[in-house]
């Protein structure tokens, strides 16, 4: 299988700076994205610090087994899903000692949404309200829980997902990288298909768009690219509240021969 | 129309709109403003209109109603008042309904909560702990600790027995599958099962399980007892002891 990527940020329609970051590097086949904020430009700030450390320790461990690892491991993932997480509790440490250190960057931290790709496997990595979302077979499904307080009131069954999309408090985050010295990391491992797209996005997008749109948008779009552009879009014209961005990555197959695109056309249609 | 403000720490949690009818304020869920946590009492206080003004009365409640950082028995309220119960502070937004023709002169809504903001871990624990604490009531033995297996019944396969130990469980022929399946034409990923913090997940790979003999369409929560069969392979799931 090979990847097609295809990314977009935009400041949305009200807000005056862009606290999102993300990065690819295809090298790695590692996808990044962050959410950030404090406002003031010390958004981005946070946002752009936690990308370059997740992306440079990642790079680093590629090169050198003995590079170290941050956080305590899950035992239930594989070692380079664990890896991902290591260069979030970095990132954790980073941002919050900057924050630490000027007192104009005081309270700043960030969201991050963390895809990487070996093989087939996808490990996938989260802290707050960025999410990663599964198209396969037609279907929507979202690969993260939010670390908000309404999702994860939703969760624990006291609200319900109708008075969640209504509510007023949806900013507020219960995790966030760089907020405090230690975060807890979300990280799962999913085995990727192909015909498979993958979106990771800021809250800008999934505040914005429905699911439904999400689907139909990735389901018909030419390209990863084609996808991430009309999903922006998409936000904007639905009121862009919110700086959005996204990352869209199409799974396809190493030469696409006939066989392998009925399968895709099978499965799509079916 | 007029209305209160629910917040805490800052952040507005609901608005409630003023009638004609008094709005309660407690603990228990039938009140207009419930307030889930424990400093509150389960009927804590009211505010009603009384000939024409707003009025907020405590209803003998354990930790007190305070308004404008004083503790009242019963208190007129004007625009911009704030009534502190527990933690969590109402205010009062009052717009003179009689001078207001049509939506374009509304006041407008009160502050949004814009800048994205965290809860601290104390906040974190106090909002959830309630939660936690009625999920593990509701546990009928919480130190028996069940271990999902799946059970080979028919098919070729590596081996006979596997415990799920990890997030992803892959069934197919690759070498990344816990669940090794052989033959020719078998798919390396032919479906995948994930854990979740409800349960475990079965969904598809390049072929399309059957639970219980039909197809699944999307992730499939699976059940102490399923019957999974992936291409020829049938597998039991099973929570064991």
């Amino acid at each position: 299988m090979r990847i097609e990527a295809g990314a977009r940020t935009d400041l949305g329609r009200v807000r005056k700076n862009n606290e999102d970051c993300y990065q690819i590097v295809p090298a790695l086949n590692l996808y990044v994205l962050s959410d950030g904020m404090g406002g003031e430009a010390h958004g981005e700030v946070a946002s752009t610090l936690a990308v370059q450390t997740i992306m440079a320790h990642c790079e680093q461990a590629e090169n050198s087994r003995a590079t170290p690892t941050f956080g305590e491991p899950h035992p239930d993932v594989s070692e380079r899903t664990n890896r991902l997480a290591s260069a979030i509790h970095l990132a954790n440490r980073k941002v919050f000692e900057m924050a630490g250190a000027n007192p104009g960057h005081k309270g700043m931290g960030a969201t991050i949404v963390a895809a990487w790709i070996e093989g087939q496997r996808l490990s996938l990595a989260h802290v707050g309200d960025s999410r990663a979302y599964l198209l396969r077979a037609g279907s929507l499904e979202q690969l993260t829980a939010d670390h908000s307080l309404v999702a994860e009131k939703v969760r624990i069954g006291i609200l319900t997902p109708q008075e969640a999309d209504a509510s007023e408090l949806q900013s507020v985050l219960t995790r966030a990288v760089g907020t405090n010295e230690n975060v807890e990391v979300d990280a799962d491992e999913q085995m990727l298909l192909v015909g498979d797209s993958l979106l990771l996005c800021s809250d800008g997008l999934s505040r914005m768009v429905t699911d439904p749109e999400i689907a139909s948008t990735l389901l018909t779009s030419t390209s990863a690219q084609n996808a991430a552009d009309r999903l922006v879009d998409l936000a904007n014209e639905n009121g862009g509240v919110d700086n959005v961005s996204v990352i869209v990555l199409r799974i396809l197959p190493k030469q696409e021969s006939v066989l392998d695109r009925l399968k895709i056309w099978k499965r799509n249609s079916g | 129309m007029s209305r209160l403000v629910l917040q805490f720490e800052g952040a507005v949690l609901k608005e409630i709109p003023l009638g004609t009818r008094p709005v309660t304020i407690g603990r228990a869920p039938d009140n207009d403003i419930p307030i889930d946590n424990l400093a509150v009492s389960n009927y804590h206080a009211r505010v009603y209109v009384e000939a024409g003004s707003l009025v907020v009365e405590d209803l003998n409640s354990l930790n007190g109603s305070f308004l404008n950082d004083i503790r009242v028995e019963r208190a007129m309220l004007k625009d911009g008042d704030a009534i502190l119960i527990g933690k969590h502070h109402i205010f009062v937004d009052q717009v003179h309904d009689a001078a207001v023709p049509a939506d374009g002169l509304r006041k407008a809504p009160a502050p949004r909560v814009n800048e994205t903001m965290v809860l601290d871990t104390r906040e974190r624990r106090e909002m959830f702990e309630q939660a936690v604490a009625a999920g593990e009531r509701s546990q009928l033995s919480p130190d028996r600790v069940r271990v999902p297996t799946l059970t080979v019944l028919r098919g070729r396969t590596d081996q006979k027995e596997y415990r799920l130990a990890g997030k992803l469980t892959v069934i197919g022929r690759s070498e990344m599958a816990t669940v090794r399946l052989r033959g020719w034409f078998t798919p390396s990923i032919a479906a995948q099962i994930n854990k979740h913090e409800d349960g475990y997940y079965l969904g598809r790979g390049d072929l399309v399980p059957k639970v219980n003999g039909i197809e699944i369409g999307a992730l499939t929560k699976l059940n102490d007892g399923d019957l999974i069969e992936v291409g020829r392979v049938r597998l039991n799931f099973l929570y064991r002891d």
